[in-house]
């Protein structure tokens, strides 16, 4: 086991520049997540990790040595690929085996080895099998086999369970879980599926365009986004993000936005009444999650049309116009608001988010 | 709901008339076509079986015999008793597998160079690789052969003309195989290496352990084509024998051919027996033929 630490690291293909600085930190044992939209950088920024790839510039420190230019095998980290990269031709028993005999292991040794991973992953009855012949959820079994074979000191995983199909994908993340819990490896794990990120990761790192956006726990980024950016990526449906002016003096200060106006309770937004004057004269953005709306009378604060209602059998998204913006309220399955009908909005103001005019939170910046 | 009058099944039936109609005319053109190119490129390796168990006399006969009134196998013993026929195959055996294996080993290591491997002036390399391609056989013959002799001297005759070494070597630099090489490996997914090296395999094991397996379908069609052109081959093996030592069968049969009077009989036999060996050895392998020539085209 050891920490992963990376500072100041980008990478450059070209004049491309697709990591850009960095500065990341995975503890001991810990799963830390990089998560992020196609093209972000994470993948890079893993691949950087492994070796498979040589930064432009930064530094990267696995178990407190640098190893920029330590060659992949002498890393001590094993990769799983998000296509498993098995060697085709060989047997189950022969992948598992192949980074052992390449380390010229004994033969009674690596016969250990392999059937003790095997035993964890459940491929016991599978080791005489090519990788042909083997499910999707098979085959990622066995890469990981290959990969915690070595008893590596970081585990480096690159969206391993987005091939696999939705009902798979779920049960593999439960044993992927399963297995950190037991072998308390450290893991940097990408993915671009915020679902697998918040219930996998012990912190989550959001990337966009190879820019660290946020580095938190999973309901830390879900609850205060650092910015617009991760508001809107966290979440499904994401944040409603309404622009509004704000003003007022003392205790009194007011939101007023297309659908009306809303008391703002600084004190319980954790927001210093010295920071929102600052930012007063800007348009800034009220970030409300559709659990923190609920739907009420037309009365003085927010109100708007009906426009939406999708039922998912659990719950139902109600979508309401307020002048040109839509925002989604999360209601209870039954809720029984109509298409066109106009309504009001309470917000639960407390968990409510205001972002700056560039995006950043005023909440934590 | 829609519903079809008589009118618009009689329409429907007439339509798919035409379809069959213009389905059948098109497979009966390709079957034309394919029958007239299997004609030119069969014809003349049947047309050589009934000369050869004919007599020599009977072959000029008026009207002409298209089948023998009986086997005659006098052409057959005539070869192998009174020319060198056993050596030249022996010979043509060494030749073909010597030049086969060598090629292979060279083709796969450049081939995995070229698209695997980061080296200075790498595609200026793989562009004049591929620009020898260009140039004919019979445009670098007298080149090699000036080559070869000036390495008969410095080699001390063990690389020279009516040498196994200098029939050999010369024919082994093959930029096609190189090429169909790399773009065997080119399709390998690159994952695969890069798992390989974070199990700490070097690019050797890499070559030998995860790259060559794979390759076996593209290194068996490989080793046809080459065993086949080097056994057919003649214009090389002309030039750099002069000896029944070290001569092939294609030279040797070529000697058969008189100035003023040729056995025909015996060249039709000679040349069926050397159709023999290259015909079951494409048999044996068509299968990994096959199977290397739909390779990429479907999904793994």
């Amino acid at each position: 086991m050891a920490e992963v630490i990376v500072r100041q690291l980008t990478k450059s293909f070209g004049d491309n520049t697709v990591v850009k600085s960095v500065s990341l930190k995975a503890d001991d044992g810990e799963f830390l997540v990089l998560l992020g939209p196609s093209g972000c950088g994470k993948s890079t920024i893993l691949r950087l990790v492994a070796g498979l790839e040589e930064p432009t510039s930064g530094e990267i420190v696995i178990d407190g040595k640098i190893v920029n230019f330590v060659s992949p095998m002498k890393r001590n980290a094993a990769f799983v690929f998000q296509n498993y990269a098995l060697y085709p031709h060989m047997t189950v028993f022969k992948n598992i085996a192949f980074p052992l005999a390449t380390a010229r292991m004994a033969k009674a040794e690596m016969n250990v080895a392999v059937q003790e991973a095997a035993r964890i992953l459940e491929l016991s009855h599978l080791l005489d099998r090519l990788p042909s012949q083997l499910s999707g959820g098979q085959r990622q079994r066995v890469a990981l086999a290959r990969a915690i074979v070595r008893k590596p000191a970081v585990f480096l995983m690159d969206e391993p369970l987005s091939n696999l199909d939705a009902q798979l994908r779920q049960q593999t993340r439960l044993e992927l879980m399963d297995l950190h819990q037991r072998l308390g490896i450290t893991t940097i794990y990408v993915t671009h599926d915020q679902v697998e990120a918040m219930t996998m990761g012990d912190r989550i790192a959001i990337l966009r365009d190879g820019e660290l956006q946020q580095v938190a726990s999973p309901l830390e980024t879900y609850e205060q986004p650092a910015n617009t950016f991760v508001a809107r990526f966290m979440g499904a449906p994401p944040m409603n993000l309404v622009p509004v002016t704000v003003e007022g003096s003392g205790l009194s200060w007011k939101a007023s936005g297309a659908g009306g106006l809303i008391d703002l309770d600084l004190n319980a937004m954790g927001i210093a009444q010295s920071i929102i004057s600052v930012h007063a004269s800007e348009t800034l953005k009220l970030g409300v999650r559709p659990e923190h709306l609920s739907l009420a009378a037309v009365g003085r604060g927010l109100s708007g049309k009906v426009r939406f209602v999708e039922r998912t059998g659990s719950e139902t998204f109600v979508t309401v116009q307020m002048g040109d913006e839509n925002v989604v309220v999360r209601c209870s399955a039954h809720e029984s608001a109509s298409v066109g009908e106009q309504v009001g909005l309470n917000v639960r103001i407390a968990q409510a988010q205001l972002f700056r005019a560039d995006g950043r939170n005023l909440r934590t910046n | 709901m829609t519903v079809i009058s008589d009118q618009d099944g009689r329409d429907l039936a007439a339509l798919k008339r035409q379809s069959v109609s213009l389905r059948s005319l098109k497979s009966s053109v390709s079957y034309l076509v394919l029958t007239l190119f299997t004609i030119i490129s069969v014809g003349p390796a049947i047309y050589i079986v009934s000369p050869a168990f004919r007599e020599s006399k009977s072959l000029f006969s008026y009207p002409p015999q298209w089948l023998p009134n009986e086997l005659y196998l006098g052409n057959f013993e005539f070869l192998l008793t009174e020319t060198n026929y056993v050596r030249w195959a022996i010979n043509t055996l060494i030749f073909a597998t010597s030049v086969t294996l060598i090629a292979l080993v060279i083709d796969t290591l450049a081939g995995y160079a070229f698209a695997r491997m980061q080296f200075p002036l790498k595609r200026t390399l793989f562009g004049l690789v591929l620009a020898t391609l260009m140039v004919p056989t019979a445009a670098v013959l007298a080149p090699t052969y000036l080559l070869v002799r000036l390495l008969d001297d410095w080699t001390f005759g063990i690389v020279g003309i009516d040498t196994f070494p200098g029939l050999i070597l010369p024919m082994t630099v093959s930029p096609l195989g190189v090429f169909m090489m790399r773009q065997f490996i080119e399709t390998l997914p690159p994952g695969l290496y890069e798992a390989a090296r974070i199990d700490g395999a070097g690019e050797w094991r890499i070559f030998t352990r995860i790259v060559l397996p794979l390759l076996k379908p593209a290194i068996v069609v490989l080793g046809i084509f080459v065993f086949m052109m080097q056994w057919a081959n003649l214009l090389w093996p002309l030039v750099a024998t002069t000896r029944d030592e070290t001569r092939v069968l294609t030279v040797g049969i070529s000697t058969l051919q008189g100035q003023f009077v040729t056995n025909w009989g015996v060249i039709a036999a000679a040349t069926l027996m050397t159709l023999i060996p290259i015909t079951i050895v494409f048999l044996f392998f068509q299968k990994w033929f096959v199977q290397a020539s739909v390779a990429g085209a479907l999904k793994q």
